[in-house]
């Protein structure tokens, strides 16, 4: 065993998991009464998002006034948030969707967490184009639909409606991409549950789900299909995202380099934020054998990438500006840069660009600490990369006359924070109710059942008692 | 018991709502869409007889149509022009002469109760002289045909080029109480426009702007 | 539950009684025992029912409108119909022609009278906004007596018995009024007055001009304000004379002002002008050479140019002794020979109440001629007619307790007026005390008797305010509340009571109409002047005697405040003037021209003296003269003289305590005003009388540091066209939004250019030639930088129109004034001295490939083929997208449901304009409801629209006729001529917006021909 551990790549999964103890180490989060870290945590997030609700209802009911935007700098938080957490959601989709069709097989124990993060983000995004509206009643506006107004359509020139599209054609995808991976998972669920509510429900959405061959390569075929109809969106969508800014005429937002820009933004800040909660679920639910520290490596390894893409980025536009010759151009970029908000542009740059230089190093990518703290840091980067392109470029436009400051008001401040609070809550939720890894999908790289020795009946019978058959046949016949 | 008491308020309540929807599906309105609408009038002024059987022009009474937005409510004096004379229906006024002249008297002066609402409101007395012990009132006529406070309509243009009355409200003299017959919708407006643009108006080339600003500031 | 009572609420305008007792109030009672012990099953069930019952009560019937037609149609009155009428402006003397919109029944909107000889056509921002002066619901809506409402019956017979008593004791009656131009009234008071043994009548001006009139009389032996001529001064020299701004009658000045600096008349006039002054005022802005001069040194520099002139003149000037110039001696030199060069062309002016000073500027004015040219005796005006003298006069008998009774109209002394405790107290000692005051205020409060006054629009009146036209006021509404025309209560309390028609009636069968030959029959003439609301007779002749010499006395030192003190010039805003209309927030959130500050007064300190004294804006300091203190922010003040401090009088009226209520309350919204609640700090304790004169300018003052911060509500943060130093882009320092050049630049370009003007522009490249066709009208606006002077008419008439709201300090202070037009205003030139001021109004440029269009989602912001650029409130969503990609940011966002509680001002509301709610965007609409209006009217009079129909607001009220609106589609508009003008230029040109609005040059008289002196 040991000299076949040699031959073979080194385990994805460490700790010699059988397949039945991969079932009951991810379903022990789910049974049994939640520990008090839970509690703790869930009611604070809860809390949070009381606050936040709070805050979006006084908004609602008074006005846009509420917030610090004025007649010079229209959007401040409202849009950064947005953009911030649509840019969460793309590293859900990238790893489970584009990595699952470049056969990277470590993705497995992150992608179901990684995947219901893009959820609960594309969620959070999606409340503010609603609220920060004028009128939000009236947001339906945005889709076109028959009417006794002459007809009146929308204006299909304006990204905002792109935006609307983009964004529910996100949403649905990402959640039925998520739900299919669980369907096994359900299934098992199901099986061990105790009659009750969690057996009817997992029942009920497990599809009845029965193990056999025939399922497993029909659900193969779904599964690879959805990700290739995922793939796309991860560009697609914080492209349309970048043109709202890019196809106005504001200096520092009329930019052609931004669509790249973005999507590599939006991948690097979700990686982060994947690892963030990653690291904390591996503490907290005990399942440092299933998120090794090879996980945290390549991750990190993908934020050294990313973040190289994002820092060259950030000096392409600023070269192009300079170069450009003109200079509202070359002003907002040295306004964004050495202006009043200087000290944000620094936060972005130092957060984005240099801290996560430091991964370089295999004894930091290695230290889970360290690590974690970078990622932290990498996310506040991300909000404050879309707080500099959006109030940076407004607040000194082309009129000096109507150059203005922008102050957020604490109920901004609540609303921001309340959006976390709901990210938080629904995450933990999830990982109390459903569970955290993809069963199904790490059995299928454990080493078990590759060794000809006793792997196999044994798998058998793992699989048996997991109420599970053994899918390695059926995932190479899908893989072939 | 408790629970019994509050489930009969309850009912009493759904029920004097019942009733209350009853009698008001006389003018049951969808809001928005107001076609057909016809609200009792504080006077029974019946157009079919002015505007159908008399003739009398519709400029005649709502000048403002020609010269203002609004086509405006005729006042009270307005009316007076002909019920000065006209009392009541010719056939009332008839049979009081030949009673008069039978009995050959000064045929007494017959007010039909509608018109005498006329007179009411100007505090007119028996013999349509003001009478200060009265006073003024004004009559407050049900609006029939409304738009919504940001659309700004102007009867002039359309009078001008010769759109006929008719057109958005219906064969008003056929109606003894108007009803709205047109849903005034925006729909409505826009595509009468557009068609006039083409068309033309009575023979004439028009152009009927459908820029939002025509209506809309 | 009902729907009728909710939806009425919201919806129809008459209140009927409900016709039935059933709605909510029955439920709620009943529901509340009960509810308080519900288990689950019943709050289920009540829940169900509740449903049910909300679903069948809503569809049920909805809204009810009324219409209530009038009972007796008046003659040539139709519903809808807005109806011009003339009248007279009386906001403050200056008596200014206006047309009054009504609109069924209630004046909507102040215009100026084009045919006016006085204001041409102009209305300043102070008459446009006292319409809401109308709908003030804090004004008087009946007699006070003893500050208890009473009826006229017994307020005059109080009044007159005690007058009875008073004319048998033979005790002194004074009447204390502002000027009074009407001569109606002058002679109603002559017969009031007459019936006592000592009566006078005494005229004082808040913002006094008196010692021009002494001046005039020791020089010329006639008392009275001579009428300058601007339009046809070629040279023009003001020293701290602010004639366009709050001087005497700004918009009578500026209109000539105007007329004599036009670049394209042939052969091209521009007067010369130069402004000698020690702060920065609106007229320092527009001057072509200005100089800093202490007020103290006023009369030094004066004597200087008197001496050069006298020089020029041969006359005899004793000039010995004079200290040295404050003024350097090459420009007076050089001044002195332009004025001489251009004797019987030219004016200086003062603004001085030294009267030393003012005989001096007569002594010039005389030397050059310009008597009977560019200052007239003969025709004098009456727009000022105060005497400090004749004020000290009688604050001494109000001291000794001589008055017995005191009347008091259209003046406000005890704020007005230094010392005001004290003169408090000594008229609590006045036995009669009737003041005719409109409000309670600080002077009216003491009063016996408020006999309220009626608004300028709701009576009959006449003003003389400069001798040969005589203007009418007619009432345009019915008075609201019981006031009384002071014409009315003086013919009562003269014994016979009149109505003021008859009253003006016979006044002008009496005086009026004798003087003109015109008409034959009075009541011909009586309605053509009702009709053009003024008519032009013959001005009794006041022979002026000649030239007294004697009185000419060289000032030979000025008055420096000691070391470490400062010297103070109280100077009357634009908007708020002697605080007559503090009121009125319209003029409150109006932005001052030069400093952009709205909301507040401030002491302006010149930024070298706040460098030393390390004074920065908002800072509070404490101001310290002649023995009273007032503690105000600080604003670092550029062009004004190091050694002055400036604060602008009119503020911290009793009475803005009501601005607390202006803004949008919400949860971290501050309110308006002070500590005290009040708006600003009045500043008049720090006046002084002196020289029998009320002094303004240059008392000694202390200015101390507080330790505290006041912030100052600036519209502008940026106030350069220069980038901030600390971000150079090599090369590109200065934006070139505003386009500086000198007459002599212009001048050559145009010999160079050959007569026929610059050829157009080359045509741009544009990739969608087509994209927006304009058939029939392509409307455009050419606002020429050189006329405009930036007094802010255009900013009230377009809030006046477009029923824009007010919103308060707190949403100014954080970037969300509402104003569609705003003036930008722009500081150039390096130094301290040669710092010299661009106005720019900046409104919606209606692009034709606008940026805003393309980025509205749902099309609530699209092109008309008018080339307007559209705005449908009732479509917006308020995404704010087309505000933030607006590269002029003239857009405005409803932040909140901006307070419209005061139901009267709601009347002053345009009814041709939708009031915006909550969540929408808004922005200048080009006056699309006056477009429309003028082509439905051209319709259905079956003509085409002709250039000049359809005018905007802001363009109608413009006193020097900057802006120009029409149809380009047009050759020959007035506005495709001015596109064509070799001063047209686009704002942001180079990015292709295709904007609407064309902007003139400004072009100063100045000698260096360089295209500009850079802004920066």
């Amino acid at each position: 065993m040991a000299d076949s551990t040699v031959v073979l790549r080194p385990p994805l999964i460490d700790g010699h998991k059988t397949f039945a103890q991969v079932t009951s180490d991810v379903c022990r989060g789910m049974e049994g009464k939640p520990t008090p870290l839970w509690w703790a945590s869930f009611l604070t997030a809860f809390a949070v998002l009381m606050v936040g609700a709070a805050a979006v209802g006084y908004l609602v009911t008074t006005g846009i006034g509420t917030w610090g935007a004025n007649r010079t700098v229209g959007w401040a938080f409202d849009i950064t948030n947005f953009v911030f957490w649509i840019g969460i959601g793309h590293a859900g989709t990238l790893i489970s969707a584009v990595l699952y069709l470049l056969r990277q097989r470590w993705r497995t124990s992150v992608n179901r967490a990684a995947e219901a993060m893009t959820l609960f983000a594309v969620m959070c995004a999606g409340l503010f184009p609603v609220i920060h509206l004028g009128r939000p009643w009236m947001a339906y506006w945005i889709f076109p639909y028959p009417n006794t107004r002459g007809p009146l359509w929308v204006n299909f020139r304006s990204p905002l409606v792109w935006d609307a599209f983009a964004i529910s054609t996100y949403f649905t995808i990402s959640l039925v991409f998520w739900y299919v991976g669980l369907i096994p998972d359900l299934a098992t669920v199901r099986d061990r549950a105790k009659e009750g509510l969690k057996k009817k429900l997992s029942g009920l959405f497990s599809l009845g789900w029965n193990g056999s061959t025939r399922t497993w390569s029909r659900y193969e075929v779904v599964y690879l299909l959805l990700a290739g109809l995922a793939t796309p969106l991860v560009l697609s969508v914080h492209t349309i995202v970048s043109w709202d800014f890019a196809t106005s005429v504001i200096p520092g937002w009329h930019t052609t380099i931004f669509p790249p820009y973005f999507v590599a933004g939006a991948i690097f800040s979700g990686l982060a934020m994947v690892l963030t909660l990653m690291l904390v679920a591996r503490k907290t639910m005990r399942l440092e054998e299933y998120i090794t520290i090879r996980h945290v490596e390549v991750m990190c390894k993908l934020i050294i990438a990313t973040s190289g893409m994002v820092g060259l980025a950030y000096a392409t536009e600023f070269v192009t500006a300079l170069y450009s010759g003109n200079p509202y151009e070359q002003f907002a970029f040295l306004n964004r840069a050495f202006g009043p908000w200087g000290w944000a542009y620094g936060i972005m740059v130092s957060c984005n660009v240099v801290i996560p230089q430091l991964l370089w190093s295999k004894r930091i990518r290695t230290n889970i600490a360290i690590v974690f703290v970078i990622s932290i840091f990498v996310n506040i980067g991300m909000w404050f990369e879309r707080f500099v392109i959006i109030v940076t470029s407004l607040h000194r436009d082309y009129l000096p006359s109507s150059w203005a400051d922008y102050r957020p008001t604490p109920i901004e401040i609540a609303i921001l924070a309340g959006t976390f609070g709901l990210f938080f809550t629904c995450f933990l939720l999830f990982c109390r109710f459903l569970p955290v890894i993809a069963m199904a999908e790490v059995k299928g790289v454990l080493n078990e059942g590759r060794e000809p020795a006793h792997g196999h009946g044994h798998a058998q019978a793992a699989g048996k008692r997991a109420g599970l058959p053994a899918r390695s046949s059926a995932m190479e016949g899908a893989r072939g | 018991m408790r629970s019994y008491s509050v489930t009969l308020l309850l009912a009493s309540g759904l029920v004097v709502s019942l009733l209350l929807l009853a009698n008001s599906l006389g003018d049951v309105r969808i809001p928005g869409n107001q076609l057909g609408y016809s609200p009792v009038q504080p006077i029974a002024f019946s157009h079919r007889l002015h505007a159908g059987e008399l003739q009398i022009r519709c400029l005649y009474c709502h000048f403002g149509a020609e010269q203002s937005r609004h086509a405006g409510i005729p006042a009270a004096s307005v009316c007076m022009n002909c019920h000065r004379f006209v009392t009541a229906t010719l056939g009332a006024m008839r049979a009081e002469e030949e009673a008069a002249k039978k009995e050959n008297r000064k045929p007494r002066r017959v007010i039909s109760p509608e018109i005498q609402k006329i007179y009411d409101a100007l505090a007119l007395d028996g013999n349509l002289q003001r009478d200060p012990k009265n006073n003024l009132t004004p009559i407050a006529w049900t609006k029939i045909h409304n738009l919504p406070d940001f659309v700004y309509f102007d009867h002039r243009p359309h009078v001008a080029v010769g759109v006929t009355c008719q057109q958005c409200h219906g064969a008003v003299e056929t109606m003894d109480r108007v009803a709205q017959a047109q849903p005034l919708s925006m729909g409505w407006c826009v595509n009468c426009h557009r068609t006039a643009t083409q068309t033309g108006i009575a023979g004439k080339a028009v152009h009927a702007s459908i820029d939002c600003a025509r209506c809309h500031y | 539950m009902d729907e009728k009572e909710t939806k009425r609420y919201w919806k129809s305008l008459d209140e009927r009684k409900p016709d039935h007792a059933f709605p909510q109030d029955e439920f709620r009672e009943e529901f509340g025992v009960p509810a308080m012990q519900l288990d689950r099953r019943g709050f289920l069930k009540a829940a169900g029912f509740t449903a049910a019952v909300a679903a069948i009560a809503g569809c049920s019937r909805a809204p009810v409108q009324k219409a209530i037609p009038y009972l007796i149609q008046p003659e040539e009155l139709v519903a809808g119909k807005s109806y011009y009428y003339a009248t007279t402006c009386a906001a403050c003397s200056a008596g200014c022609g206006v047309l009054v919109k009504t609109r069924d029944g209630r004046p909507v909107k102040l215009e100026g009278n084009p045919q006016h000889p006085v204001s041409r056509g102009g209305l300043c921002a102070v008459g446009q906004a006292s319409l809401l002066g109308l709908y003030d619901s804090q004004r008087l809506t009946g007699p006070l007596s003893g500050g208890k409402p009473a009826s006229w019956e017994e307020a005059d017979g109080a009044i007159l018995s005690r007058l009875t008593e008073i004319r048998a004791k033979g005790g002194a009656v004074r009447f204390l009024s502002g000027t009074v131009t009407s001569p109606a009234l002058r002679a109603q008071l002559g017969q009031f007055l007459g019936q006592f043994k000592d009566a006078r009548h005494v005229m004082y001006d808040a913002l006094s001009s008196s010692a021009i009139l002494d001046a005039q009389e020791q020089t010329h032996g006639v008392r009275a304000l001579p009428h300058y001529d601007f339009s046809k001064a070629e040279v023009l020299a003001s020293f701290d004379a602010d004639f366009l701004g709050a001087w005497i009658a700004p918009v009578e000045f500026a209109a000539g002002y105007r007329a004599g600096r036009a670049a394209e008349a042939t052969p091209p006039r521009f007067s010369s002008h130069a402004q000698i002054e020690s702060r920065m005022s609106l007229t320092g802005t527009k001057a072509d050479r200005r100089m800093l001069v202490a007020p103290g040194e006023m009369g030094l520099a004066l004597s200087h140019l008197a001496a050069r002139i006298a020089r020029l003149s041969g006359a005899v000037f004793d000039g010995a002794g004079m200290a040295a110039s404050p003024v350097p001696e090459k420009v007076l030199e050089e001044l002195a020979a332009r004025l001489w060069s251009a004797r019987g062309r030219s004016l200086v002016v003062s603004g001085s109440q030294e009267v030393a000073a003012q005989v001096l500027v007569n002594f010039i004015n005389q030397q050059l001629g310009n008597y009977g040219a560019t200052v007239d005796l003969e025709k004098p005006s009456s727009q000022k007619m105060g005497s400090d003298r004749a004020l000290g006069a009688l604050l001494g008998e109000l001291k000794a307790g001589k008055v017995a009774a005191l009347f008091l109209h259209g003046v406000n002394p005890v704020y007005e007026l230094p010392h005001g405790a004290a003169l408090a107290e000594a008229l609590k000692r006045v036995p009669l005390l009737v003041n005719l005051s409109e409000r309670v205020d600080e002077t009216s409060g003491l009063a016996h008797f408020i006999c309220p006054d009626r608004h300028f629009l709701e009576s009959w009146n006449d003003a003389e305010a400069t001798a040969g036209v005589v203007s009418l006021s007619q009432p345009a509404i019915h008075p609201l509340g019981n006031t009384r025309a002071a014409l009315e209560s003086l013919a009562a309390w003269s014994g016979k009571p009149q109505a003021a028609y008859e009253i003006l009636r016979a006044s002008w069968r009496e005086r009026i109409f004798p003087r003109q030959k015109k008409a034959a029959a009075f009541d011909a003439f009586w309605d053509q002047s009702v009709h053009d609301g003024f008519a032009e007779v013959g001005a009794r002749a006041e022979k002026s005697k000649p030239f007294r010499k004697e009185a000419v006395r060289a000032v030979i030192n000025a008055d420096v405040p000691a070391s470490g003190m400062f010297a103070l010039n109280l100077y009357p805003k634009v908007s708020m003037r002697e605080g007559r209309h503090a009121h009125n927030p319209w003029l409150q959130e109006l932005p001052d021209p030069v400093s952009k500050v709205a909301w507040d007064n401030y002491a302006c300190v010149a930024p070298g003296a706040a460098a030393r004294l390390g004074l920065s804006e908002g800072d509070v300091v404490r101001l310290e003269a002649n023995a009273s203190a007032v503690e105000l922010p600080v604003l670092v003040q550029p062009g004004q003289q190091e050694g002055t401090i400036a604060v602008a009088l009119g503020y911290g009226r009793q009475g803005t305590e009501r601005f607390v209520q202006v803004g949008p309350k919400w949860l971290f919204g501050k309110k308006t005003g002070g500590a005290d609640g009040r708006v600003g700090k009045n500043a008049a304790p720090l006046l002084r009388f002196s020289g029998g004169q009320l002094q303004y300018a240059g008392q000694e003052v202390r200015l101390t540091r507080l330790e505290q911060k006041s912030p100052l509500a600036c519209t502008q943060s940026h106030h350069t066209l220069t980038m901030p130093k600390s971000l150079p882009i090599v090369g590109n320092e200065r934006r070139e939004i505003v386009r500086e050049t000198t007459l002599s630049a212009l001048l050559n370009s145009r010999k160079a250019a050959g007569e026929k003007g610059v050829a157009a522009p080359a045509a741009v490249l544009d990739l969608w030639p087509k994209d927006h066709p304009t058939p029939n009208h392509q409307w455009g606006m050419a606002i020429d930088l050189t006329a405009c002077t930036g007094c802010s008419a255009c900013v009230v008439a377009c809030q006046a129109e477009n029923n824009i709201p007010v919103v308060g300090k707190d949403e100014v202070l954080r970037h969300r004034e509402m104003h569609w037009m705003r003036i930008d205003r722009y500081y150039s030139g390096e130094g301290e001295d040669e710092v010299s001021v661009v106005h720019q109004p900046m409104l919606c440029q209606q692009c034709a490939n606008a940026p805003c269009e393309t980025v509205c989602p749902v099309l609530a912001t699209v092109h008309s083929d008018e080339g307007l650029n559209q705005q449908v409130y009732n479509r917006c969503i308020g995404t704010r997208y087309c505000a933030n990609n607006c590269p002029y940011k003239t857009r405005r966002f409803n932040w909140f449901d901006y307070v419209r509680e005061d139901h009267l001002a709601n009347l002053a509301l345009n009814p041709d304009v939708t009031v915006r709610s909550r969540g929408i965007m808004e922005k200048c609409t080009f006056c699309v409801q006056r477009i429309q209006e003028g082509k439905s009217e051209a319709k259905r009079q079956g003509a085409a629209l002709v250039d000049g129909d359809v005018q905007t607001a802001c363009q109608q009220s413009c006193p020097s006729q900057a802006i120009v609106f029409g149809d380009l589609n047009d050759a020959q508009s007035r506005v495709s001529k001015a596109m064509k003008n070799s001063r047209n230029y686009r704002v942001l040109g180079e990015f292709n917006f295709r904007p609407s609005i064309g902007y003139l040059v400004v072009a100063r008289n100045r000698a260096e021909g360089g295209e500009d002196k850079g802004n920066g």
